[in-house]
């Protein structure tokens, strides 16, 4: 295994920058929160990568790689259930129709 | 082992952009799945066997399964959704954003020390050590996050049924 630290940062970071680009950009909110999805992952994976190249104490990293796994999978419950209370009083998920806030 | 590394680095980044960016959102969700394996295989390069299989059972068997059922409740039955827009208005904004931050990123990697390190040997964490912090060290997070779990449960299921209470 002779991948510098740094691949690996790369990869989490550009799979970070794909997660925000179809958070921002897409009109369905069910791919919004996919986008929010994929920059959870893109984090835990950094916390797994410095945990094996021992920048953590043994257990730390992790401990906080399941915390969030567990914290992300309440944000998409929640998070889908208000798509599917949105829907019911839009009836439509498009994010930009969602305009009774606006000023 | 570096061929490995490439091979799971290209599905997950094929898996990531295909779910953001195709058409049909059941595929968007069948391309995540494919993404969430990757990072599963990832976990297990890193000899993270627990967080690998705690991947596959979370993200796959429930967070894409309760996105699958999602888009079930909130589309048309007519299927395909035509010809309409899928971007939304600002897009040119959010990808903006998303090329600054990975440009960003890319750059402050590139430049650090730390990114040149090689692994220091092999590290292992067996599963019953981690149940052991889970009871000892790391009781008082893993009891708030219970209570956080259930807090998110009842919440999904008062949000959900909102306007059945109110019909009543």
């Amino acid at each position: 295994m002779s991948i510098p630290l740094g691949y690996y940062l790369m990869l989490s970071a550009f799979l970070f920058a794909i997660g925000l680009c179809g958070a921002l950009s897409r009109k369905n909110a069910i791919i919004v929160l996919i986008g929010i999805e994929i920059m959870f992952n893109a984090g835990i994976l950094n916390f797994v990568v410095f945990w094996h190249y021992k920048y953590f104490a043994v257990l730390t990293a992790q401990m906080f790689a399941i915390f969030a796994i567990s914290i992300a999978a309440a944000e998409s419950a929640v998070g889908l259930a208000l798509v599917i209370a949105v829907y019911r009083y839009y009836r439509s998920v498009d994010v930009d129709q969602m305009t009774s806030l606006k000023g | 082992m570096d061929t490995i590394f490439w091979i799971l680095s290209i599905i997950t980044i094929i898996g990531a952009v295909m779910a953001i960016t195709l058409r049909n959102l059941i595929h968007c969700v069948l391309s995540l799945i494919l993404f969430f394996l990757g990072i599963a295989g990832h976990y297990f390069l890193l000899r993270a066997d627990f967080l690998g299989a705690v991947q596959v059972l979370i993200y796959i068997g429930a967070v894409a399964v309760l996105m699958l059922f999602a888009i079930m409740l909130t589309r048309h039955v007519t299927g395909d959704e035509g010809p309409r827009e899928v971007l939304g208005g600002k897009w040119w904004a959010g990808m903006g954003t998303a090329v600054i931050i990975a440009g960003l990123l890319w750059a402050i990697i590139r430049k650090d020390q730390i990114a040149q390190a090689l692994p220091a040997g092999v590290a292992k964490t067996s599963v019953a050590e981690i149940g052991k912090a889970l009871v000892g060290d790391w009781v008082v997070p893993f009891e708030a996050m219970a209570v956080l779990l259930t807090a998110a449960l009842i919440g999904a299921v008062v949000i959900a049924l909102e306007e059945v209470i109110r019909k009543r």
